[in-house]
């Protein structure tokens, strides 16, 4: 028994950091979600592009490994590049792929994305090479703080960095969502896009608007995922994405607040399940989880269930 | 309906047509083949493998060829599906002018395809394909530039006990054949040794977290962490993060970490004092080889594991063919035997390369590194003793 | 929709031709193949053909995004590994692992359905595409403390298949043995398609709600497309791993699901013989582009994407309407020129209004449908507050009342789409409330939607048809060996339906019952929406504003139409209407409803004459007629 709650604390601290990425990505989805009621699969890919163009300005501004800026700048530049490159690729997707499809049968919007998905993945292995990137990170980070420890957890600079940047980003989402007229045009497109329309909003506007947001904060992750874990190569995509929307889906799809606690919770699960059961199994907690609660209460943890007008 | 029969009819009687048929003239060409998972998540070994390949194409081509015949160097993707390498194994077979085939690197594939191959005694060198049964099952056209996974298993445990002493093992692999094969004969030469304090966990390749698991790894107080995975950046983290943790074990990481760039700079430090184990002796070290070097890292970027044993294999395949060429006709089983005949072929690998008679290489060392600085020092040799 | 009946009525030696054709092709073709690496690829198009038409079932014909299909297919690959090798030591022979893989991947399938039948689309397809990835990560971890799957590694050397005494090793054999059963797959696909189940499935992919309310019970329905789909896709994985001579965790990942997904789209979803296309083509062009890596797989992602965009129906359509020899509306099979549908309306007019047989219905005391305080409150609205009322048998009542008055919802209620939160509806003295709709229609009440929901991409018969699903019970077996209950049923339906359709004149017949539903004209869609109540052979009609957007000279006539709808074929009708003067006309009995509040009941003049209607709906004019 010792030996479980030896790691525990620190199991909280991994499993945090990485609910905190799967909430950033998760956020993303139920956006998209909320509003055009589609799964945007290509999500994935869109992460793995803003880690891409992370890494590239990163590389861009360090020369022998050692940055030439000061460090907050150089991350902030990273974060906010990665936000730009993601959001114009996430809104050429929606114009080109999806757009088209806004009244198709479901199942049509969800193979276009697919379609993007397998696209964008194999696009950026053709010019870019399967080869891993990696983040030279250590000049970012001053010295006396490369490790910090509270207790019996360690944190390093980077995760404690990842955790405030995230919870930041949410709150300035959740900030606009609430306080802002052109929040108040997003939720009122997620709850009838007709509706929304006959009441003067430019839908189209709206739509493109939530594919930038969404996409900045896939793109985001990316790069903060890029920094935390120093790495990122074109396959990052795919599994990220499974676990983004696995969070999305549990929180409630379609509830923003519903995304951060999906998201938060399964990083705590995986890592709870690494500790209690041979690490192999810990993805397959995490979908048997997704199935339990789909079954027992399909809207989410925080969604709503919305009876259907006939 | 009547439309959709004629289509689907004509396109099969186009399609019987379009097969090759040549004959074994040297003068009508020759291809070379390369199998492999170049798209997928181990896309970057492979295409390591493919480009180094070419690189020893691109040489002999310079030269004149083969008989003045220019060689052609074939991709075959198999996306790591046994089912795909089989049609890859069925295409290269089908083509008459294929005399040779470097690949396929992975065990599982390796094994799906080897009655293909060898029902057509189509010569196949492997680079990285490590079950041992892959050449216990009699066939003769099979044979591998890389240490059988048995002997490499046997020699790292005897690392562990002999040069670092240690008495607690954990051992982290990934869930891939090379991995799973190597992990499972450590543990037993362990075993063997009287070692038996072992934590064995699998990491998923490309998660770039392993926290959690390692988290475990420290709990469980090791001496020595083995950190079985395919790729060098993987186990960049793997060091990175356990330093991170604070986890006070010494870091043992295979072959493919014994990369300059992807694993000691990646991990920015963290790596000082880890070891690696290679089949082969340090490749920027080895004089034979700066050529090679040089050309490939000019082309391609830097080398790290993969690269060299695929440059060896399609050497020693094209001076194969080329003896075999010598009399104006070539046959696959002329190539078949030239290649058993080869002994202690001088290539860039650092030492002479023979094969046995069951197509293994023969003499199976393994050499060990420490990082130090930089760089990666040897610091022993294990030949199974 | 495929007109199964007018190709045998128009083509019925050409289907023999056909069939000929595709047999000798299939025969010779193995032999032509000039080596083995074009006999595998020939081998393995006819696996990959037996998949996609698996996965039309589910996708194409039920509309489910089944992403754990290619786990059923590793199902059924592993079973036939663990069955006919040393690894457990079971060796069984073939004639029995091949049904056994099949029927036990077919179980789980229906495991898996189970649980997320209730599911919309999407959760289907997160759920199974879960299920998917835990197949995977079980295959893979399953080799310690036991080996069972063989881990990484798989599982190989099987036992070679032996049936009657053949072996079947050599290339050629497995190509012939490999598409008997492909093609076994296209008949039972064709036939399965033509029958109350393939419409059954159509309809539940239109509108599944509409559906649901004509009388298929969608529940189960979806879920045999996912046991059917499941259970092709085993034996398909049996096929595929004695093909093989091993299993490997990696050859029922996601790239595999990708491309059957392709295939099947590529060919049309639901269309049989474009799916086969598909496959076939999708299978040899990877061969082509071997050598490209990853272009190979942009162009899988470019093809999803522009035929999403360009042409969701497929190369071939999810119309075979469009390929056949179209018939002109306007010349009879002589090649006569008709008249014009209008012209030859005016010509018979007097006997379309009238015929059908002497008025003899007219309503009775008996009562045949009660609701007792009925309530239906969606969380602080109540949309119908303590409604109670009686019908009676062979009654024309009419519902009235403003919108939002709750008259849908009373429908609704008592067709089973919503249970009420409280009361009770009993139709002949049972108790009917909480039936789901399908079980309401079964019982004997039909509706129609205010807001008309047809099967828009199904033809007119078949719409009409598919309302007759509740009263037939042919199975897959019987459907799939045309079985003696089958086709008398077929045939019965086939009446049954045109019978219907012949009440509204020539507008839904002859050449109408090939055209898909989306092409009728206003009036004609609301008499079809009409028609296909009428054909579940109900005893209580509820029609939800059926003129609705009607000219005057089309509403008199409706009018007429449900008048004899009663007198003459001796019908229950409840009615919702706006137009007064229909309600004035055919009303036994009048209800108001306000704010789910019933504010008056009786005769329409005392209805008519009502204070609280007049304030609430009427307006103050109508008080001078009282």
């Amino acid at each position: 028994m010792d030996i479980y709650l030896q790691q525990l604390p620190q199991q909280l601290v991994n499993g945090l950091t990485l609910g905190g990425v799967y909430a950033l990505i998760a956020i993303g989805y139920t956006m998209v979600y909320g509003i055009l009621g589609m799964l945007n699969f290509a999500h994935g890919e869109i992460y793995m592009i803003g880690g891409f163009t992370g890494w590239w300005v990163l590389y861009l501004l360090t020369k022998s490994n050692e940055v030439i800026m000061h460090a907050a700048l150089v991350i902030s530049l990273m974060i906010i590049a990665a936000m730009a490159v993601s959001a114009l690729v996430g809104m050429l997707a929606e114009r080109v792929a999806y757009r088209p499809l806004r009244n198709a049968p479901r199942i049509n919007l969800l193979l276009s994305a697919l379609g993007v998905s397998i696209f964008l993945q194999n696009l950026v292995l053709n010019y870019q090479g399967a080869k891993v990137r990696s983040f030279h990170i250590s000049s970012l980070i001053p010295e006396s703080l490369r490790v910090i420890q509270i207790g019996p957890a360690v944190f390093s600079f980077m995760r404690a960095l990842v955790i405030v940047i995230t919870f930041l980003l949410m709150g300035l989402l959740a900030l606009m969502i609430k306080k802002t007229k052109v929040g108040k045009a997003m939720r009122a497109t997620a709850q009838d896009i007709e509706a929304a329309a006959f009441m003067g909003v430019d839908v189209d506007r709206i739509v493109v608007l939530v594919f930038l947001i969404g996409s900045a904060l896939g793109g985001a992750a990316g790069t903060l995922v890029g920094l935390l874990f120093t790495q990122v190569d074109y396959y990052v995509g795919f599994q990220a994405g499974l676990k983004g929307f696995t969070a999305a889906v549990l929180g409630g799809i379609g509830n923003i607040y519903g995304a951060m606690l999906g998201g938060i919770l399964l990083g705590l699960a995986e890592s709870l399940a690494v500790t209690f059961l041979p690490s192999a199994y810990k993805d397959v907690v995490a979908f048997v989880i997704l199935i339990t609660v789909l079954i027992v209460r399909p809207w989410g943890l925080m969604g709503e269930k919305i009876p259907e007008k006939v | 309906m009547k439309k959709g029969i004629l289509i689907a009819f004509s396109i099969f009687t186009v399609l019987c047509f379009v097969g090759p048929g040549y004959s074994a003239d040297v003068k009508k060409g020759i291809h070379v083949g390369d199998a492999g998972a170049f798209t997928g998540d181990a896309a970057a070994p492979c295409m390591e493998i493919f480009n180094s390949a070419q690189v020893a194409v691109d040489e002999w081509n310079a030269k004149g060829g083969i008989q003045g015949v220019k060689i052609e160097h074939i991709m075959g993707d198999d996306a790591m599906d046994p089912a795909q390498g089989m049609n890859v194994a069925h295409k290269f077979v089908a083509d008459e002018l294929m005399y040779g085939v470097i690949g396929p690197p992975m065990s599982h594939v390796a094994q799906a395809t080897l009655k293909i191959y060898g029902d057509a005694n189509l010569a196949t060198i492997t680079t990285a394909a490590s079950k041992p049964e892959l050449t216990e099952q009699g066939y003769k056209h099979f044979f591998r530039v890389n240490a059988r996974n048995d002997a490499h298993g046997w020699n790292c445990a005897l690392f562990m006990q002999k040069q670092l002493k240690v008495k607690r093992v954990a051992v982290l692999n990934e869930k891939v054949a090379y991995c799973e094969n190597m992990a499972t004969q450590t543990i037993a030469g362990l075993k063997k040794l009287g070692i038996t304090d072992i934590l064995q966990e699998t990491i998923v390749g490309g998660a770039k977290d392993y926290s959690a698991v390692l988290t475990k790894v420290k709990a469980f107080k090791p001496d020595v962490l083995f950190f079985i995975a395919t790729t060098a950046p993987d186990q960049a983290i793997g060091v990175r993060q356990t330093k991170e943790l604070g986890i006070d074990a010494i870091f043992f990481g295979t072959e493919g970490a014994r990369d300059k760039k992807d694993f000691i700079q990646a991990s920015e430090g963290a790596a000082e004092g880890a070891y690696v184990y290679h089949f082969g002796p340090d490749i920027y070290a080895i004089p034979a080889a700066a050529g090679y070097v040089k050309e490939y890292e000019s082309k391609y970027g830097v080398l790290s594991g993969f690269g060299p044993p695929a440059y060896e294999a399609m050497n020693i395949l094209l001076t194969a063919i080329d003896q075999a060429a010598k009399d104006g006709d070539i046959s696959r089983k002329e190539v078949v035997e030239n290649l058993h005949k080869i002994k202690n072929y001088e290539g860039i690998l650092g030492f002479p390369v023979t094969f046995d008679q069951k197509g293994d290489l023969l003499g199976s060392a393994t050499y060990f590194f420490k990082v130090v600085g930089n760089d990666f020092q040897q610091i022993t040799v294990m030949t199974g003793k | 929709m495929e007109a199964y009946l007018t190709k045998i009525r128009s083509g019925h030696l050409n289907r023999k031709i056909r069939l000929a054709a595709i047999g000798m092709v299939l025969l010779i073709a193995p032999i032509l193949m000039p080596n083995n690496y074009w006999l595998r690829i020939y081998t393995m198009t006819g696996l990959w053909v037996m998949l996609s038409l698996g996965l039309n079932i589910v996708a194409g014909f039920a509309g489910l995004l089944d992403l754990a299909y290619v786990a059923f297919f590793g199902i059924g690959g592993y079973i036939f590994a663990l069955l006919s090798s040393a690894q457990l030591n079971i060796h069984l022979p073939f004639l029995l692992v091949l049904p056994l893989s099949a029927i036990i991947t077919m179980g789980i399938g229906i495991v898996l359905g189970s649980t997320s039948m209730r599911l919309k689309g999407d959760y289907l397809a997160i759920v199974t595409l879960a299920f998917a990835q835990i197949f995977k990560l079980l295959l893979l971890n399953l080799d310690t403390p036991i080996n069972i799957t063989g881990g990484v590694n798989g599982l190989f050397a099987f036992d070679p298949i032996s049936l009657f005494g053949l072996k079947i090793i050599s290339f050629e054999a497995y190509a012939y043995l490999i598409w008997f059963f492909a093609a076994l797959v296209a008949v039972g696909s064709f036939r399965i398609k033509n029958s109350r189940f393939g419409r059954g499935w159509e309809a539940i992919r239109e509108d599944e709600l509409a559906a649901e309310a004509m009388g298929v019970n969608t529940t189960w329905m979806k879920l045999t497309a996912f046991a059917g789909g499941a259970l092709i896709a085993g034996a398909t994985g049996a096929l595929f791993a004695s093909f093989q001579d091993s299993v490997f965790p990696n050859n029922f990942d996601f790239p595999q699901l990708v491309i059957v997904y392709c295939m099947v789209i590529l060919g049309g979803l639901g269309n049989i013989t474009g799916v086969i296309l598909g496959a076939i083509f999708l299978s040899i062009l990877p061969e082509f582009l071997r050598e490209y890596g990853a272009y190979r797989m942009m162009s899988y992602g470019l093809i999803l994407i522009a035929l999403m965009a360009l042409r969701p129906q497929g190369i071939m359509g999810q119309v075979e309407f469009l390929l056949k020899k179209k018939k002109r509306p306007d010349k009879d099979d002589s090649g006569r020129l008709k008249d014009s549908t209008a012209l030859y309306y005016e010509k018979h007019r007097s006997e379309i209004l009238s015929s059908g047989g002497p008025e003899i219905f007219s309503k009775s005391n008996a009562v045949i449908l009660e609701l007792d305080g009925v309530t239906q409150d969606f969380g602080g609205i109540k949309a119908v507050d303590n409604l109670s009322f009686k019908l009676h048998e062979r009654e024309i009542l009419s519902i009235i009342g403003p919108n939002g008055a709750g008259k849908t919802t009373v429908f609704n209620l008592i067709s089973g789409i919503y249970a009420p939160s409280e009361g009770s509806v009993y139709f002949e003295g049972a108790e009917i409330t909480g039936f789901k709709p399908h079980q309401v229609v079964n019982a004997g009440i039909a509706r129609t939607f205010q807001n008309l929901r047809l099967f828009n991409k199904m033809n007119v018969l078949d719409n009409a048809k598919v309302a007759q699903f509740c009263r037939t019970k042919a199975g897959p077996l019987s459907i799939l060996f045309h079985l003696p209950l089958h086709r008398r049923e077929e045939k019965e339906t086939d009446q049954k339906a045109k019978e219907i359709l012949n009440l509204f004149g020539t507008r839904l017949t002859g050449y109408r019952y090939d055209q898909q539903a989306l092409f009728l004209s206003y009036a004609n869609r609301r008499r079809m929406e009409i028609a296909r109540a009428l054909a579940t052979n109900a005893k209580i009609l509820l029609l939800d504003e059926p003129s609705a957007g009607m000219n005057p000279q089309e509403t008199i006539e409706i009018t007429g139409f449900i008048k004899r709808l009663r007198d003459v074929f001796g019908y229950t009708i409840l009615l919702i209407e706006h137009k007064l003067n229909v309600v004035k006309t055919i009303s036994d009995r009048v209800i108001a409803l306000d704010y789910g509040i019933k504010i008056a009941e009786g005769s329409y003049e005392q209805v008519a004459c009502n204070a609280q209607v007049i304030e609430a709906y009427l307006g103050r004019r109508r008080q001078s007629a009282c």
